[in-house]
Formats: structure tokens, C-alpha cells, sequence
């Protein structure tokens, strides 16, 4: 029988704040934020990275949390659905989706969040196109993606308008 | 009226954008201990023996449960045929044998490893039609035969009429299974409250999932309450039971409490799926396109346990005809018991497999006729008045044909479909298909219908809030907010004034299940009878109110005659789609798609507009992508990276939901079901726009680029009459 690997003592940066962690090195970072830090907006769907419904951001980048060990994102910037809001006020993408009727089962709804928070990151005016394939990585099963998409171009403008306000 | 129609936030968006909604997995504690399941592994196979020793050797494993642990081992929404752990024989690879229960996750997992399991392997029927055979091996031992259920429909004297017909024309079609693939795999947790056994997951019917799991435990309904947390999508992948009994059984069994979180492999192997069909066709039509008799043989793949597949064979029988009224009609249905994955209810409930058949069918009919596929459609879809297949005129607000012609003439605006295509041919063709559809909304063939609801005011002179009590599940689809905005637009409050209470069986009443499109129709007029019922009582000490809903009745059909009253309700549906075929490859890209419904009354357009969209993406897998393979009852693509759900890349880019609003005379403020719709007919739209676009007909799904491309080799071999004109048909055209 295999013995466990004895836990690191680590601190991850996550949503803005600093938390020390106690956890094995062979632990994903989809296990970590659910069960240590209990952070559950990140979803399970498949552990293999097929479906994105675990995806959060690394240093601005998206990541497939079940493919990611906790180990990889100490002393990096991790930002999960959680932490997309700012202090009583959603995000734009949040907004959206709510507005657009983009969440229906609402499962894959953080992953897009954060692959559609990293899109507008690097481009604030994406094609429809552009949106489609930054999501193309990101399975729904509920809305067929139309609003989804909608969402973001949305989300894209009011973003480009309150730049410019 | 003021909220009808509206695009109102939905009740749960804002947990669901914030990450705080909480799924199944999302409520297991560290202090639950941890199931898992030793699954057959094979198809068909006697058990010998169950050692557990070694596994209850494993730290940290609490206890290895059998069949024989379990009080009342048999289950099942119609038929109690499935063990909820196997009886001394295996009948399909998720079969499942033993339970661990163990501290952690870990040892569970170890454990199950350890549980040594021997079999005596026995022929395994893997095939339906095979199944059939009266020599077949049994799948299940003492019943006569593999056929679990044949269903009958007759109408008028086919054989006359074939006789008499100026085309006859014979079609074999084959469909495959289909993954649910809900997003959120199968999970939850049990545990003991007040002395009451509490299971939280996510289903589709809170009360009968009570029902099922008291039945096992040998202990009253009110001694169990399910719960749902949120729900992952189900599609009707959720109403059979998959990881309730294993909570409720391990939790009463060790008075503690108890968690489960499937992955993906788990789940796809270990629920049911959409029935595999192989269906032959033979339709005779009139010089002037009167469809006179439609002959249709239908042959699904049922799997190890009954699941809903009585229920499904019904349905898939009665649309064999589509919607087309025509007078002579014989059909045959056959669900099979083999050693494959069980199918049962999956969004169409056995209309689209049937549809995929009628709707080719009746273009193949329309080109041999020289007719134009929509006026073929035209002359013989069900108007108000018609008689269905079993021999009773169809409830009143019969709208195919409205839906029929606002659905050709968006194809003209969007799609420039009857236009001639004047682009130079290349190896990518185009093409424009039409296909109809009908489907029930609500239990159908007598089986119980009603819905039950509790609305309570509160307010000093007027109405200021209300609580509404229904019992019916939000799987995705919007049904809480809706059934809310009926509720506010009923009482005249804002909908954040109306509190629902819906996902506990002890707090709400039985509103029946998320399933066949009926929510918001039944839930819908139960809440709306039981508002208007309080606000009679209003204002006063006591204005509350339960109601009842019971649509019109529904009958089984006659055995000798065949006939019967089998829905009250109908949704219809057309659809136009555009294709693109590169005939060089096979690969078929779609383009564009209008889906025409008659909803009665859009209550929320917004969900309205995302159940059409949603379901043309799972109708998009379904017919395109999705191809679930069993090799000897063994599921070959347990994962999304061999079976393929289309992605953002895979949907077209304009797509159209059309909405009529036609009131059903049943239906809160005339609503009716929309959910299954888009799926119904598209396989078949497909097709016929494939055959505009190359005159080659593909008759299997899911249309993987191997088939396209053997078809478009054979249909070089085609009779004359029955390949397109060149230059284009004048509507169904090549581009």
C-alpha cells in the first residue's frame, strides 16, 4: 500500500489574499481550492481537462485547475470565480451573463467566466470570433452558447465604455 | 399583464456567476464517509462469489455493502427490474456489484480495488434485432423473450393502400446512443436530520425518487425527504435513480452520514443513455401528394434494465407518422433487452429517433412526386380536427401548420432558401432541409398526470409577498423563475416579492417531474390555479391555497383496436437548416438553422430562447458529433475526448429561434412545452438538406464523414427519379 507524501507547508496568492496551505505535493490545484480552501465555484466535470469547467487564472492566464498541481502556482497570482467581484459590485463579464441569461445550469459558468475574463484581458474589442474561439475550450451542455457569447460582447463593450468615460 | 414575455434575471443567476451556488459535490463534509463502487466490468456474467475480506482490510474502510445488505433490492421508474447491487448475476458493464464505504476518499477507492469479485461469463446479447430471436440467450432469466415491450398502432388497412398508391417508397434508418453528458457528474450526500433520512443530490422528480428509495429501505415516504442541491443539467439522464440509493442505503445502513462524487467515467458508464433505434420506413403517396399509409417497424436497444423504455417506445411508435395526418397507418415498436448500458429518457423521448425516419421519408415522397418538400409537408400536416394515429381527432390548438409556414418563410429571409444558387460548384456544396415535428407535452397513455402547488399571501390591505410551494426541479432550465413569473404576473407583485420553496419533498408538494416538456405547463397552471385561489381568500386570516392540476385525461391505447386518446397536450415544431458537405472528406458544417415553435405564451422569452438554443447544440452532437460505441457491452468513449460534445467552434453562427405564440388551452396564460422540441426534427432536417445538397442520403446517426462519404458514393447509384435535378429542385436546392 502507498504511503502518503508528506504535506509542504506553502502560502498561495489567491483571489488578492496570501493563505497559507498545508497540502501534498501530488495535489491539484482543482483539490486544493475545493477541499482546503473551500473555495467551490470551481468546478469538477471530467479531471481530465476535456471539459474547462475547472479552469482558473495563473498570472493573468487561464489554467485547467485538474491538470495544474497546487505545487506550480506558489508565489503566482490565482484568481477563481470567487474573486471576480470587486468590493459589492459583479464584474462585467458577471453582469452580463446574469442580463444575457448566459448561466442556465449555471456549471461551466466560472470557467467561462475566467477564459472570457483572460480574453478581454489581452483584447477589449474581440470579434465574435475571437470570443468563440477563446471559449472553444470551455464545454456547455445547457445554452447551445449563443448567450454566452452575447455576454461577453456585451461585457466587452460597457468595459471599452467605462475605459473611455 | 405586465411580466409576461419578459426577460427577467433568473432567481439563481446571481449565485451562479458568483460561484456560490452549490452542486452536489460542492455540500459533501470532511465528517461524510466516502462511497464507491465496484462496477461488473463485464456484460453478462454470474457471480460466484463477493470476497470482501481483503477490502475490509483496508484502513479506513468502514464496510463492503452487497445485495444482500440492501432490504428491497430491486428499482426502477416503471418496471422494478434493476438491483440496486447485483443478485447473483451481472447483466451490463456498470452493473454494480459491491459498496465501499470507507473514511476518506482514498480508501474507498483502495478498497473497491480489493474486492475480489469471481464470475462465470455468460453469452452476452449485444445487439437488439439479434435479441430478438426466440433462441437468444435471456438477459433476463424467466421471461419469454428479450422483447420487453411491443407497442401497436393501427389505423385504416395499409396494405389497400399501398396497392392503390402511385409511389411506394421503402427507407431502413439506424440511430445511435446518446450521452447526457450533464456537466455536473452524478454526486451527493445522505445523512440523518430529526430522525428523518435526508438525501441531497440532483434528480428530476423529488417524490419519486422519495418514493423509490423509501420502497428499497422497506420505510414510509415521509421517513425519507430528497432534497436537490443545484443542478448540473439532466436532460432526462437524471430520472432514472444513479447514486440516490447508494447514499440512502450506505447513510441507513450505518447511521452516518454519507457522501459520493462520481467522475466522468463513472457516470457515463454508469447511467443510462438515449435508445439506439433501427427503424424501416415504407410510405405510399398519391399522385397529388396525399401520404396515403405509412408502414413502420421500429426496433430499440433497451439495454440491461426497463429504465423508461416502455414509455419511450410508445412515443417513438405513435411519431413514426410525424405530423401528418394520414389515413392508414401501421406501426410496430420493439424495445429489446440486451447487455448494453440501459437507455431511457433523454430530451425527444423517443420522437427524434422516429422523426429522423418520418421526415426523410416524406421528402424522398415529395421528389418522386416532383413536389416541393414543403408543399408536400403542407397538404398533409395535422390541422386542427385531425385524427391521430390512434383513431381520436388530436387535442384542440393544432398549430403544425402555421408553425410550417413561419418556419419557410424566415428560411427565405435568412437562408435565401428557394432562390437559385448561381455560385460556381465546387467540392463544397450547399444545401437548404426542412423537417416538421410534434411532440407531447406532459405524461402521455394514461400514464398519472397532475401537479400540485401552494400559494400563501401575506400583506396588510394588499398583497405585498407570497410564498409559493412547488416541488419541481430547476435543472438548468429556468423552470423556478418561470414558474415565479407566472405566480407575481398572477398575484400583481413584482417577481422578488413571490419566495419559492421548490427542492425538498418535505417542504414542497409533488409537482411531478422536469421531464417531457410539462413544467411549465403543469407546474405552471397549478401555481397559477393555486394563486388565484389565495387571492380569493385575500385578504383574510387564512388566504392560502393547494392546488391540484389534472389535465385532460389520457388512455392507454386498446389492445385490439389499437386506438386511444394518448396526449393532452402538443408542441410543434419546423425547422430549416442549412449544410455545407465537402464532399471530398464527408465532414458536413452547419451553417444555419430557424427553429419555428409554437410555445402558447412565451412566460420568459429569454429562457424560452435558451432552452431553443441549448437544444439545437445538444441536436447539433447528436446528429454530427456525438457517437457513443460499445464493443461487447463495454462503453469504448467514457470521456469528452472520444465522445465529442460540439463546443463554441462546432454551433453555426446564426442560428434563429422562431416563436409563435398560439395558446393551449390548458396552459397557464395559453403556455406550452418547448424544451424537447428542437431536437424532434432536426436529425431529418439535416438529411434532407444533404440530399439538396448532393443528392446523397445519409440514414445513420450520427452522421460521422465515413458515412457521409459511403453514402455519397451510393448515391450514384440511386434511381433517377430520386436524385435532384440540376439544374437545383426549385426549394429543397443545392447552392
Amino acid at each position: 500500500m502507498s504511503v502518503a507524501p508528506p504535506k509542504m507547508l506553502a502560502t498561495l496568492r489567491v483571489n488578492g489574499a496570501e493563505i497559507a496551505c498545508a497540502f501534498n505535493p501530488n495535489r491539484t490545484l482543482l483539490e486544493v481550492l475545493r477541499e482546503d480552501l473551500a473555495l467551490t465555484g470551481t468546478k469538477h466535470g471530467c479531471e481530465m481537462g476535456h471539459c474547462g469547467a475547472c479552469t482558473v487564472l495563473v498570472d493573468g492566464e487561464t489554467v485547467l485547475s485538474c491538470l495544474t498541481l497546487a505545487v506550480e502556482c506558489v508565489d503566482r497570482e490565482i484568481v477563481t470565480v470567487e474573486g471576480m467581484a470587486g468590493a459589492g459590485e459583479l464584474h462585467p463579464l458577471q453582469r452580463a451573463f446574469v442580463e444575457c441569461g448566459a448561466a442556465q445550469c449555471g456549471y461551466c459558468t466560472p470557467g467561462m467566466l475566467l477564459s472570457a475574463a483572460a480574453l478581454l484581458e489581452s483584447n477589449g474589442a474581440p470579434r465574435k470570433s475571437e470570443i468563440e474561439a477563446a471559449l472553444a475550450g470551455n464545454l456547455c451542455r445547457c445554452t447551445g452558447y449563443v448567450k454566452i457569447v452575447e455576454a461577453v460582447a456585451l461585457a466587452a463593450e460597457r468595459m471599452r465604455e467605462a475605459a473611455h468615460a | 399583464m405586465t411580466l409576461l414575455g419578459k426577460r427577467l434575471a433568473r432567481p439563481d443567476a446571481l449565485d451562479k456567476v458568483t460561484g456560490a451556488a452549490r452542486y452536489p459535490a460542492d455540500i459533501v463534509r470532511d465528517d461524510m464517509l466516502r462511497l464507491k463502487v465496484v462496477f461488473a466490468q463485464r456484460a453478462h456474467a454470474r457471480i460466484l462469489s463477493i470476497d470482501t475480506a481483503e477490502a475490509l482490510a483496508v484502513p479506513g474502510v468502514v464496510a463492503v455493502l452487497t445485495a444482500r445488505d440492501v432490504p428491497y433490492n430491486r428499482y426502477g421508474l416503471v418496471e422494478e427490474d434493476q438491483p440496486v447491487l447485483c443478485d447473483g448475476v451481472v447483466r451490463y458493464w456498470g452493473d454494480k456489484v459491491a459498496l465501499v464505504v470507507a473514511e476518506n476518499v482514498r480508501a474507498a477507492e483502495l478498497g473497491a480495488q480489493c474486492v475480489r469479485v469471481a464470475y462465470e461469463d455468460l453469452p452476452a446479447v449485444t445487439d437488439a434485432r439479434a435479441g430478438m430471436a426466440r433462441d437468444a440467450q435471456r438477459v433476463h432469466a424467466g421471461r419469454a423473450d428479450n422483447v420487453l415491450k411491443h407497442v401497436r398502432i393501427r389505423k385504416g388497412d395499409v396494405e389497400r393502400a399501398f396497392a392503390s398508391a402511385h409511389v411506394v417508397l421503402e427507407g431502413e434508418f439506424e440511430t445511435s446512443w446518446q450521452e447526457h453528458a450533464y456537466l455536473q457528474p452524478d454526486a451527493g450526500v445522505a445523512y440523518y436530520e430529526d430522525g428523518t433520512l435526508v438525501v441531497e443530490t440532483a434528480g428530476q422528480w423529488l417524490h419519486e425518487d422519495r418514493k423509490q428509495l423509501a420502497k428499497m429501505l422497506g420505510l414510509a415516504p415521509e421517513e425519507v425527504a430528497v432534497r436537490y442541491a443545484k443542478i448540473g443539467g439532466a436532460f432526462g439522464g437524471r430520472e432514472d435513480l444513479s447514486v440516490q440509493t447508494l447514499l440512502a442505503l450506505a447513510t441507513w445502513k450505518l447511521q452516518r452520514p454519507t457522501a459520493i462524487v462520481w467522475s466522468r467515467e463513472e457516470s457515463i458508464v454508469g447511467h443510462h443513455k438515449r435508445h439506439p433505434f433501427w427503424i424501416r420506413a415504407k410510405w405510399g403517396a398519391a399522385r397529388d401528394g396525399r401520404i396515403v399509409a405509412a408502414q413502420t417497424e421500429l426496433i430499440a436497444d433497451g439495454g440491461a434494465y426497463a429504465s423508461t423504455s416502455a414509455e419511450v417506445l410508445k412515443g417513438a411508435t405513435l411519431f413514426a407518422t410525424s405530423t401528418y395526418e394520414i389515413e392508414n397507418v401501421a406501426s410496430d415498436g420493439y424495445a429489446v433487452y440486451t447487455n448494453n448500458v440501459p437507455s431511457g429518457a433523454f430530451r425527444g423521448f423517443g420522437a427524434p429517433q422516429a422523426h429522423f425516419a418520418a421526415e426523410c421519408m416524406v421528402t424522398r415522397l415529395a421528389h418522386a412526386l416532383d413536389l416541393d418538400p414543403v408543399e408536400i409537408r403542407r397538404r398533409n400536416v395535422y390541422r386542427e380536427g385531425s385524427i391521430e394515429p390512434t383513431q381520436h381527432p388530436l387535442p384542440a390548438g393544432v398549430s403544425a401548420a402555421a408553425v410550417l409556414e413561419r418556419c419557410v418563410e424566415e428560411a427565405r429571409a435568412r437562408m435565401h432558401y428557394g432562390m437559385p444558387d448561381l455560385r460556381p460548384r465546387t467540392h463544397l456544396r450547399r444545401g437548404v432541409g426542412i423537417a416538421s415535428g410534434i411532440k407531447n407535452v406532459g405524461y402521455s397513455f394514461g400514464f398519472p398526470e397532475q401537479a400540485t402547488a401552494t400559494v400563501e399571501l401575506f400583506g396588510e390591505r394588499e398583497i405585498e409577498r407570497a410564498i409559493v410551494r412547488v416541488g419541481a426541479a430547476d435543472v438548468g432550465q429556468g423552470a423556478h423563475a418561470a414558474l415565479r413569473q407566472i405566480a407575481a404576473e398572477t398575484l400583481g407583485l413584482p417577481p422578488h416579492a413571490v419566495r419559492m420553496i421548490t427542492d425538498d419533498s418535505a417542504r414542497a408538494p409533488d409537482a411531478g417531474s422536469a421531464s417531457a416538456s410539462r413544467l411549465t405547463l403543469m407546474g405552471g397552471r397549478a401555481v397559477k390555479d393555486a394563486a388565484d385561489a389565495a387571492k380569493a381568500k385575500f385578504p383574510g386570516p387564512d388566504a392560502k391555497a393547494t392546488v391540484q392540476f389534472r389535465p385532460p385525461a389520457t388512455t392507454a391505447l386498446d389492445p385490439q383496436t389499437t386506438a386511444g386518446r394518448p396526449n393532452y397536450s402538443y408542441g410543434y415544431v419546423s425547422q430549416a437548416v442549412e449544410v455545407e458537405v465537402d464532399t471530398r472528406t464527408g465532414q458536413i458544417r452547419i451553417l444555419k438553422i430557424v427553429s419555428a415553435h409554437d410555445v402558447g405564451r412565451a412566460i420568459d422569452e429569454q429562457l424560452v430562447e435558451g432552452q431553443i438554443e441549448g437544444c439545437l447544440a445538444q441536436a447539433v452532437g447528436y446528429v454530427l458529433t456525438e457517437h457513443l460505441q460499445l464493443r461487447d457491452g463495454k462503453i469504448l468513449t467514457p470521456h469528452f475526448s472520444t465522445y465529442l460534445l460540439p463546443t463554441t467552434l462546432d454551433m453555426p453562427t446564426e442560428v434563429y429561434p422562431v416563436l409563435l405564440e398560439l395558446a393551449d388551452p390548458n396552459g397557464p396564460f395559453g403556455a406550452r412545452g418547448v424544451a424537447e422540441m428542437p431536437l424532434v426534427p432536426f436529425a431529418g432536417a439535416v438529411a434532407n438538406a444533404i440530399y439538396a445538397a448532393t443528392g446523397a442520403w445519409v440514414t445513420q446517426l450520427p452522421m460521422t464523414p465515413e458515412r457521409v462519404l459511403a453514402a455519397l458514393s451510393a448515391s450514384a447509384q440511386l434511381v433517377p427519379h430520386e436524385r435532384p435535378r440540376d439544374p437545383v429542385m426549385p426549394l429543397d436546392q443545392h447552392r
